[in-house]
């Protein structure tokens, strides 16, 4: 039997990890996370105001047109929607498999699902003409006939799975949160963090049937959320693959996206998780470079995935013989949005090769880089499929070319100040690692700590 | 209808209305405040004149009279709603008005059934009965009617303040008794003229008459595009200058050498619908057009046989196609000719300078003489502005004589008895002002100054001048020369006729009271009359326009077109008709004679050099050409025009030079790079347009941009041009001249509403030649094997549909204006065509066919498919756009959210997004011109077309309410009613005898873009036919 590496480095006692995990709740905060929450804020505010003005405007502001009606925001929205899965994935579908080595990145993966997932939200709604009317896309008992909205559109059937997939997500999450929450009360010297806290933790007292019930909602919720991981990003697919614009007519597209979901979620785990051991060195102990490792394997792998998945569409184009389609696949790779292709393709594929060495998924200056490229990609991905599409369909007379403008920038911009805001506030007041969770796993790996086996 | 609605012209100056106020009026607090009122003018002048002021008195009341008359015509912007309590008769609220009018630009015009709406018009809408045009017309015929509402119309009568030098800008708004008074005692003095634009209605023609005679005036006509080429040939070739009605209809062959007859040359309108009809495959043959083109005109991109050729080429073509007819092959009354014959001789090498092969001469000259009599060769247009232009005119004569056609399809019984104006006149009148023979000038709404190569030297002459008065609807360029603008009425406000050809009589009814103070020219011109006691009595002593053109009915027309008939009958009958066209009308004939001698004065330009040297010579050459949108350069404040795409390089907003591609590569010049263009010295920096089909040395820039005082729409819109054109031994140069390049590095953004321009080898437009067709009516049709698991919608009343004959299409693009105008589709404006927003409903795709340096160009109109299985209905999420069950796709504008997605889904992109609040953004009062049966669109909705949703619906109302069924061609939509040619036909696809259901199902030529896409859509279309004597096209791959 292979000799597992430790989980926890450091011989942490059970204290240790609690005093490790709630330093950044129980300290002021340092001037680095203040500063990095006021330039943050400075985006948030900054994309309100964009926000605002798109709404007070309209979408002509974007660069969205005649015939590409769909641009920055969907793309943007899509991206975000993406990043969210690997939480969901760690969370849900690695507990299952009984993945030890998810506890430690599981809080933090899972707190960035519902922040991207809030701020993916965002988009649909506000990408739509009339923005006040949005409330229509739900089917709710009215006066109008009543009149339903169409249960035939993609469209709709992504408003559920979005909904749904940000309520489930967000129940998981604060279900995982709340032993640790009746930690921090049990700590908490104010009177005010008591109360906070204990609210939160909703009466947990750690008593044996606590943890029955517990454990029994968490594997419940660990099994709805795991269809999710998969319908979620299926169902985005569907906006594009069920619509018949060549190039977004392909039945891979919900594997496709998965993938490529998982793929820059992970990406953006790695980005976040190097960050924060660079922020809170305690954690280092904890989110290890082991940790680190295995997500890379997983970037490489689903790299790979998306890799496979662009070549064959470009197969399956020339096998149809359909002559829009083909058109659509060699007009993204040489046609005037060429530069997007290849952007996406060195990002994607090509730049991950590099974690066949070990070296190099072991070493966090570079699984950084990588990881920002891969995000990159990962928005190029949806700006080929969206934009480079759109821009040449079916007549030649009604080609045309995505008008960027300041706010299309602006938009995707404002939207990492919203999501960054979210993860520093999550930062100072939720415990970023399970306690309950790590407890458990301090043996594995351990010399002397047979008896966690 | 009856006479009462029809007058509101009669209360222009019908005193006898208030004289129940006199008493009022003479009250002295009142008195003192008419006098303070006119003492507050700061122009007021000389006012202690000796001429005594019971005069003045009297005019004052009277002036203030009709202040008070006009006030009460003003249209104040609603501010309530009140009733109509005293509901005119006829006048319905939501029901639409009918009225027969007219319009004319000086060189097209049409008969006219205008739509109003609670007393406003709406909407023009072609006459059906007419002889010419049918209910077609054109893109600026239809825009003309903005014309009406442009917030920056004047208001009433204003006075330039000069400074020394006349450059001032400065106006003060005068009264009009004030202005009058100040200009009958300047013309009074004599030396006066007036300059007109063609006038083609009887009543038109007798006041200014009328005038000169009472002034001992000079009368002067001139336009923009006058035919001066042409009308100097028919002097010298016939005796007489005036021009005969063609007839295209007629002609089975065509040639046109640089005649844009299908887009900008005289009567368009008339002359496409002529061509179309006898191009329809259901005559024994189609006709067979063969243009020689320096720009790409409309004309070009319709032609079976298009060739490239520069200005100085045109002569060659047309006497080289004479020798080759004459002299090779002996044909025609003048093969045995000698004096022609030894002017032909120097024309023998054309084929060779031209660098067309002789074999194509002799195909053409053959195929010509084997329809003589029924041919037509035409040449005209501002490509003529050149030295040989008149010898170029008089070849096309030769030919024509050559040919027969004298008699068949040129129609010299039946003249087009306004075509007068030239180039000539004006000339006439700039020497008559330097030379002091000329003192006093009327200008009426001819905008000599920008419109002309003469307008530096126009505007000079005017300093000189004692008393300008324009009669125009603002200060233009030549209004600011003025000293008064008086503002004429709006065509749409005023009574008067038309007489475009000899023959047919059309009355213009005003449709709405005058908006301001305005009066109409004539009327302007009577009461110089009525103040100075001059002129005939029927000019002096009637009181409005209206009874003038009513006496002028009695007096001449109704002599002509209504032997025995009453007056009141035939006033009625005209009224209601909207024309009288006499019996013989269409019977053509000849009363002109052939003075043979003209022909010899044709000479090539350089004969010493043998002209073959000539073409040696790489110089570029300016050809100057007019758009189907400006044209000379007037409505260049009329956005739509401004947004409506050139047909052919599908650029709006600006004007561009012109080169071919070869030029562009040799001069490493990129599309939208800034050029310097050197013409004599003098200057223009232009944008480059790349444009296939253009000859190699060719520059050709359009002219009617860069207007400086057209309005804030139209101003600074492109660079005039009209100065690169110079005066050279009485001849305007314009044409062919010699222009040279430097390239800039500056780049300009030219937008263009079509990015890609082949077809990538898709079956969008199908195009068969003639010959294909004949062996197989269905070729060049790849028909796909298409079947459906699901059954079809079932439609069990009517289900619309629309057939379009890209056969009959000739890209005019007027169907796009008059989606615009119907169904209150906004103006974006160039930043926002730039970035794809354009919001037409109904777009004009033109795609290049063939080799690039010499491409052909087919046409397609593309408005929403409706289709059956519609791909946009199935994405939108909140059910904004459902089927109808008479097969039209709805969409619910209320509920539309704006996601966009059926935009995307849409295979034809035919939706269109209000990306902004464009309707809040109209400007008073256009906001008139809005089509109440049509919702405005709020931002944030979708829209597209509706097939005229509003027409179905209101025509099934009155049918169910009259208690009739359905017949074909009870609804006709907009784009279908203004098409001149009836390329678009609509109707109900379940009845299988309407005209639509045959072209749709029965017609071997039908097919559905992208029908393996299996859309279903409700509109089909016909395939176009080249009449180009080719077995057969190179068929771009479909697979």
């Amino acid at each position: 039997m292979l000799k597992r590496n430790q989980l926890v480095l450091g011989n942490k006692s059970l204290k240790d990890v609690t005093d490790d995990v709630l330093l950044p709740l129980e300290t002021p905060p340092s001037k680095g996370w203040l500063g990095m929450l006021a330039g943050a804020l400075t985006i948030f505010a900054f994309y309100l105001v964009i926000i605002g003005t798109v709404i007070a405007n309209g979408m002509g502001l974007l660069g969205v047109n005649h015939p590409i009606a769909w641009g920055t925001m969907i793309v943007t929205f899509v991206f975000w929607i993406g990043i969210g899965h690997a939480g969901t994935l760690i969370s849900a579908i690695l507990f299952l498999f009984r993945q030890k080595w998810r506890t430690s990145v599981a809080r933090t993966a899972e707190a960035m699902t519902v922040f991207a997932v809030m701020t993916a939200g965002i988009f649909p709604l506000l990408h739509t003409g009339r923005p006040w009317l949005d409330y229509w896309l739900f089917p709710y008992p009215n006066q109008r006939g009543p009149l339903w909205v169409n249960f035939r559109s993609p469209l709709l059937w992504d408003v559920f799975a979005v909904s749904t997939y940000a309520t489930v997500s967000m129940v998981f999450w604060y279900v995982g949160l709340v032993p640790d929450f009746a930690t921090i009360r049990d700590r908490a010297k104010t009177k005010l963090k008591k109360l906070i806290y204990g609210s939160l933790s909703l009466g947990w007292r750690g008593t044996a049937k606590h943890w029955s019930h517990y454990e029994m909602v968490y594997l419940i919720l660990a099994g709805l959320s795991t269809p999710l991981v998969l319908s979620v990003h299926t169902i985005v697919s569907f906006d594009f693959a069920v619509s018949n614009v060549p190039g977004w007519h392909t039945t891979i597209f919900p594997p496709y996206f998965v993938a490529g979901a998982i793929f820059s979620g992970f990406a953006m785990v790695v980005t976040l998780m190097t960050l924060v051991r660079m922020g809170f060195p305690q954690f280092k102990d904890y989110i290890t470079l082991d940790h680190m490792e295995v997500m890379n394997k997983i970037i490489m792998t689903t790299g790979m995935m998306v890799g496979y998945a662009y070549g064959s569409e470009f197969f399956i184009a020339w096998y149809s013989g359909n002559m829009y389609e083909r058109f659509a696949f060699v007009n993204r790779a040489f046609g005037p949005y060429a530069w997007s292709y290849w952007v996406m393709i060195t990002c994607n594929v090509l730049i991950p090769q590099i974690f066949w060495f070990k070296k190099a998924r072991r070493s966090i200056p570079l699984m950084f880089v990588v990881s920002i490229f891969v995000n990159i990609g990962m928005w190029f991905e949806r700006f080929v499929i969206t934009v480079t599409s759109l821009h040449r369909d079916f007549l030649p007379a009604s080609w045309g070319m995505y008008a960027w403008s300041f706010f299309d920038g602006a938009i995707l911009f404002g939207s990492f100040g919203m999501f960054l805001t979210f993860f520093l506030l999550y930062l100072k007041g939720v415990p970023a690692i399970s306690i309950a969770e790590i407890k458990p796993v301090l043996g594995v790996g351990r010399q002397e700590g047979g008896h966690h086996g | 209808m009856s006479e009462e609605q029809n007058q509101p012209a009669v209360r222009e100056r019908d005193s006898r209305y208030y004289l129940g106020l006199d008493e009022w009026m003479k009250d002295p607090e009142f008195q003192s405040y008419v006098e303070n009122e006119f003492q507050s003018s700061p122009i007021r002048e000389g006012s202690e004149k000796e001429e005594g002021w019971a005069r003045r008195e009297f005019l004052k009341l009277m002036g203030a009279s009709m202040a008070m008359a006009s006030a009460g015509c003003i249209r104040r912007p609603v501010q309530k709603i009140v009733p109509y309590n005293k509901q005119p008769e006829e006048v319905t609220f939501g029901i639409n008005n009918f009225y027969t009018s007219t319009w004319s630009d000086g060189q097209d015009f049409a008969t006219l059934l205008v739509r109003t709406r609670e007393g406003r018009p709406l909407k023009y809408e072609g006459n059906p009965q007419n002889p010419f045009h049918k209910s077609g017309l054109s893109a600026r015929a239809q825009s003309h009617l903005l014309s009406l509402y442009d917030p920056e119309r004047l208001k009433g009568p204003v006075k330039n303040i000069f400074n020394k030098d006349r450059t001032s800008r400065d106006t003060v708004t005068v009264k009009w008794d004030e202005a009058d008074d100040a200009i009958t005692a300047e013309i009074a003095k004599g030396q006066v003229g007036i300059l007109t634009g063609q006038i083609t209605g009887p009543s038109q023609k007798a006041v200014v008459l009328d005038f000169v005679n009472a002034f001992n005036a000079s009368h002067f006509v001139w336009d923009g595009l006058n035919q001066d080429a042409l009308l100097k040939a028919n002097q010298k070739c016939y005796s007489t200058s005036d021009m005969p009605f063609l007839r295209f209809d007629k002609a089975k062959m065509i040639v046109s050498v640089d005649a844009d007859f299908l887009g900008t040359w005289m009567s368009s309108t008339t002359f496409m619908s002529q061509f179309a009809e006898a191009r329809k495959l259901n005559h024994s043959s189609m006709n067979q057009l063969v243009v020689f083109d320096s720009a790409y005109s409309l004309t070009g991109a319709n032609a079976d046989i298009r060739f490239r050729i520069k200005p100085s080429d045109q002569l060659w073509v047309l006497m080289g196609l004479a020798y080759e007819l004459i002299v090779n092959q002996k044909k025609s009354k003048f093969s045995e000719d000698k004096d022609i014959i030894n002017t032909l001789q120097p024309f023998a090498k054309a084929p060779e300078r031209l660098k067309i092969s002789q074999n194509v001469f002799a195909q053409m000259a053959k195929d010509l003489w084997a329809v003589k009599g029924e041919s037509l060769i035409v040449t005209g247009g501002l490509a003529l502005n050149h030295a040989q232009g008149e010898m170029v005119a008089i070849a096309a004569c030769l030919l024509n004589e050559a040919l027969e056609n004298e008699g068949s399809t040129i129609d010299s019984n039946h003249l087009m008895l306004g075509m007068t104006a030239s180039d000539t006149n004006l000339i006439k009148l700039i020497e008559q002002i330097e030379n002091g023979q000329i003192k006093r000038l009327v200008i009426h709404n001819q905008n000599a100054v920008y419109a002309s190569v003469l307008g530096a030297r126009f505007e000079m002459a005017l300093k000189k001048l004692d008393m300008i008065v324009y009669c125009g609807d603002r200060v233009d360029e030549t209004g600011r020369m003025a000293h008064f603008v008086l503002p004429d009425l709006h065509a749409m406000e005023s009574w008067s006729d038309l007489e475009p050809v000899d023959g047919v009589y059309a009355i213009h009814q005003p449709t709405i009271r005058p908006m301001y103070d305005l009066r109409s020219f004539g009327l302007t011109l009577m009461t110089w009359g009525y103040l100075t006691k001059k002129g005939p009595s029927r000019f002096k002593d009637i009181e409005t326009y209206y009874d003038y053109l009513k006496t002028i009915i009695k007096d001449e027309v109704l002599q002509k077109y209504a032997k025995g008939k009453s007056f009141d009958t035939f006033w009625d009958e005209l009224l209601q008709k909207g024309f009288v066209a006499l019996p013989d009308f269409d019977k053509t004939g000849s009363k002109r004679k052939l003075n043979k001698l003209a022909f010899s004065e044709v000479k090539p330009l350089n004969a010493g050099l043998e002209g073959l040297q000539a073409a040696a010579s790489l110089d570029l050459e300016l050809v100057p050409y007019a758009t189907i949108m400006f044209k000379e350069g007037s409505l260049s404040n009329v956005s739509w025009l401004h947004e409506l795409p050139d047909p052919i390089t599908k650029i709006c907003w600006d004007n561009y030079a012109q080169i071919s591609i070869a030029l562009a590569e040799k001069l490493k010049v990129k599309e939208g790079q800034l050029l310097d263009l050197a013409v004599n010295g003098k200057q223009v920096t232009l944008p480059a347009h790349i444009q296939p089909g253009l000859h190699d040395q060719v520059v050709a820039v359009a002219v009617g941009y860069g207007r400086t005082a057209a309005g804030q729409v139209g101003n600074g819109i492109g660079q005039n041009i009209y100065h690169l054109g110079q005066l050279e031994q009485n001849q305007i140069q314009f044409s062919g001249q010699k222009v040279t390049i430097q390239v800039t590095k500056k780049d300009y953004p030219l937008a263009c509403v079509q990015s890609h321009h082949a077809m990538e080898g898709r079956q969008i437009v199908a195009e068969v030649t003639l010959a294909e067709y004949l062996k197989n009516k269905s070729a060049g049709l790849h028909k796909h094997h298409i079947f459906s698991i699901w059954p079809a919608h079932k439609y069990n009343g009517h289900k619309w549909g629309m057939a379009i004959d890209l056969n009959s299409c000739t890209g005019c693009s007027a169907c796009m204006v008059a989606c615009q105008a119907e169904n209150n589709i906004p103006v974006v404006g160039k930043k926002y065509i730039l970035q794809g927003r354009e919001m037409h409903w109904i777009r004009m795709d033109r795609y290049y066919v063939g080799n690039p340096s010499d491409a052909e160009i087919v046409f397609q109109p593309v408005m929403c498919q409706h289709c059956d299985n519609a791909p946009c209905e199935t994405v939108c999420p909140v059910l904004a756009t459902v089927h109808s069950d008479e097969g039209l796709n709805d969409m619910v504008y209320n509920r539309c959210v704006g996601t966009r997605y059926c935009s995307n889904n849409c295979p034809y992109k035919v939706r269109r997004f209000n990306w902004f609040s464009y309707t809040h953004k109209i400007d008073k009062p256009l906001h008139l011109a809005l089509n109440p049966d049509v919702t405005v669109r709020m931002r944030g909705v979708m829209e597209k077309c509706t097939f005229c949703t509003h027409r179905i619906k209101s025509t099934k109302i009155e049918l169910k309410t009259q208690g009739e069924t359905y017949k074909d061609g009870d609804i006709k939509t907009a784009c279908q009613e203004t098409c001149p040619t009836g390329a678009i036909v609509f109707g109900d696809l379940n009845d299988p005898e309407s005209e639509v259901s045959k072209m749709f199902f029965k017609d071997e030529r039908s097919y559905a873009l992208l029908e393996e896409f299996h859309a279903a859509p409700s509109v089909r279309y016909l395939t176009k036919i080249r009449n180009n004597g080719q077995p057969n096209r190179h068929n771009e791959s479909h697979s």
